[in-house]
């Protein structure tokens, strides 16, 4: 091992910083090679058929029992949902919003900054060097990316499911218009959208909530809680002052997307809303990574 | 604030004087309160460019605390710190990218192997442009002699061989400066000599070396500067000959005759002792030279003679178990 050493063959450049996009691919790289981000995906991507399967088999309307989601919008889209390829995708990513989606962007936050700190291997980015609003940003991105694949992937077996099962003759929204192969496919590409980026508001509480503890189980017992308390909290309606303010409170209204015209207002409003959680939780990430000891 | 860094007797002035050689790393007055407690308080560090300096303490006397400072990663309570002639850590920024750390033990990530690990790490280095990442991370690999191991998932590597990883992260790219805390930790014999060898190589190349240990042998064997720290405070430093001359100084001469040797030592009014080793003579108030003639003339046989140094064992033991004074909590 000595013989090598004294002259190393490296040659040095005079660069400040590795570029972003070096960083952001050794944070996809290694965000994708996880095999927990593997596991998580594989599941996204079993719930729509499970659904389909499911709901063709009982083949009855209305869901027995209440499923995971519990609030509702999901389960009453799921029961049209049934003979018809357009509503299950929307569907199905409707009922994971409401707990599972949330869940899988949590764990990506709680990766992404606790889970390193916990690891070590935070300190040899700040190390290198990584400025620490840079890392903010690569960590940022990652969350983002995995939770547009998360959802791209349930949405994807969704259409697919819901073709197999149905075929294209089935695109019915639920205003009883029936849609074009594209005319479908856009919608189902908007819903996937707006709950990429309402899960993209988790993610960044997530990482919020990251930067402050080096326990990515507390990351991900804040989400979850604050998840369940949001939804109590919505379902009161003496407290409905607070309402414009969760983050959840437009999740039951992804349904619109399936009606004909669509109604912009909730979904607007819902993605303004998760803006403003973005804005909001990425500026205390930062506040605290910029004085974090590492 | 630069004035006393020398305590218990060991008299090592050179520390506030201004010192001819650039220095790599400086700090002054450093400070660190964890809530109410020190963990660091006033610490005067000076790290000549191309010495190797070992930083040698007790468990929970500050060196890592300190390494964090040097390094920006924890913001200082009170004082200053320069690595590389950039002021930390405001502008670490600048230091940082010529400078290897390897820093409370190795951190990687369990499931992805050696190399893969090495990559994501060497993914940030400022210093090495995309198409050198592979080559640099075999190479650092082949240094510390992990080569075989490389593509095996860092779960299953044992302590050695994640402390060795630890060690390539710190070697990816040449250096100005490499910081090393502990690094011997969870080695075995041959791999500590490796480490030594290690080092020896950097410090040929002029790097400069900061080495923290709690093993005195281990310093001693690899350093040219020493650092004693003790409860948060550095209670000595300097270039580590001087530290272990410091004591007075003696030769040690071996005889089958040591009766004889002190009569006629005691002849020429030069103090001396028998000790198991052979006499131990005092040098205060004479030469070596001297004293052999002496011993020549009085026709007693002389084995060999050499400098009997304290020994930095001896002097780490006083430096840090005898009870101070001006040293707080």
């Amino acid at each position: 091992m000595t013989e090598v050493a004294t002259a190393p063959a490296v040659p040095v450049t005079g660069r400040a910083h590795a570029s972003l996009a070096r960083l952001v691919r050794a944070e996809l790289r290694w965000i994708f090679r996880r095999p927990r981000t593997l596991v998580v995906l594989g599941l996204l991507a079993v719930i729509p058929v499970i659904v389909g399967i499911a709901l063709t088999l009982v083949d009855s309307p209305g869901p027995p029992g209440g499923g995971p989601g519990g609030d509702g919008g999901g389960e009453s889209l799921l029961a049209t949902a049934g003979g018809n390829a357009l509503v299950l995708p929307v569907g199905t990513l409707a009922m994971a919003l409401g707990l599972l989606l949330p869940l899988s962007a949590a764990m990506s936050g709680a990766d992404a900054l606790a889970g390193e700190t916990a690891h070590g291997t935070l300190r040899g980015w700040l190390l290198a060097p990584v400025g620490r609003g840079r890392l903010l940003l690569v960590k940022s991105i990652g969350v983002a990316v995995f939770t547009v694949t998360a959802t791209v992937v349930m949405a994807l077996t969704g259409v697919l499911t819901g073709l197999v099962i149905n075929g294209t003759g089935s695109l019915f929204t639920l205003s009883g218009t029936t849609l074009s192969f594209p005319a479908a496919m856009l919608k189902v590409a908007i819903a996937a959208g707006w709950v990429a980026l309402q899960l993209w508001a988790v993610g960044a509480v997530a990482l919020a909530i990251s930067a402050w503890t080096e326990h990515p189980m507390v990351v991900l017992a804040s989400v979850l809680g604050g998840v369940i308390v949001f939804s109590v909290l919505g379902l009161l309606d003496a407290l409905d002052w607070l309402h414009p303010f969760l983050l959840n409170h437009s999740w039951t209204d992804l349904g619109d997307v399936l009606r004909d015209p669509m109604p912009g207002g909730p979904l607007a409003e819902g993605a303004l809303r998760a803006g403003c959680y973005i804005a909001i939780a990425l500026s205390l990430a930062y506040a605290r990574l910029s004085t974090k000891d590492g | 604030m630069s004035t006393s860094t020398s305590v218990t007797g060991v008299d090592v002035a050179e520390a506030a004087s201004a010192p001819p050689v650039p220095l790599a790393a400086r700090t002054r007055g450093l400070r660190k309160l964890y809530g109410r407690t020190v963990a660091v308080d006033h610490v005067d560090l000076d790290v000549p460019e191309g010495a190797v300096l070992g930083m040698l303490g007790p468990n929970g006397s500050g060196k890592t605390t300190t390494i964090r400072m040097l390094l920006g990663l924890v913001r200082p309570t009170a004082g200053a710190v320069s690595l590389l002639g950039h002021p930390v850590p405001e502008h670490a920024g600048h230091a940082l990218p010529d400078v290897g750390a390897l820093v409370e033990g190795p951190g990687f990530h369990p499931f992805l192997s050696g190399r893969e690990n090495l990559l994501r790490m060497a993914a940030a280095e400022p210093r090495l442009a995309t198409s050198d990442i592979a080559s640099a991370v075999g190479g650092a690999l082949e240094r510390v002699g992990l080569s075989d191991a490389a593509n095996r998932r860092y779960r299953g590597y044992s302590l050695g061989m994640k402390q060795r990883l630890g060690l390539a992260g710190a070697l990816l790219v040449p250096r100005r400066m490499v910081v090393l805390d502990e690094p011997t930790n969870g080695l075995d014999p041959a791999g500590t000599r490796e480490v030594r060898a290690i080092i020896a190589e950097l410090h040929a190349a002029g790097v400069t070396v900061l080495v923290s240990s709690h093993l005195l042998a281990e310093v001693e064997a690899t350093c040219t500067h020493v650092a004693v720290l003790q409860a948060g405070s550095v209670v000595a430093q300097g270039e580590l000959a001087e530290l272990l001359e410091s004591g007075s100084p003696a030769l040690l001469v071996s005889t089958p005759d040591g009766t004889a040797a002190m009569e006629a030592l005691r002849g020429k009014r030069i103090p001396s002792r028998l000790t198991p080793e052979g006499v131990r003579v005092d040098l205060t108030a004479t030469t070596p030279p001297e004293v052999i003639a002496a011993l020549v003339h009085a026709g007693v046989e002389v084995h060999e003679a050499r400098r009997d140094r304290t020994g930095l064992e001896d002097l780490f033991a006083r430096l840090t178990q005898e009870p101070q004074g001006e040293v707080r909590s």
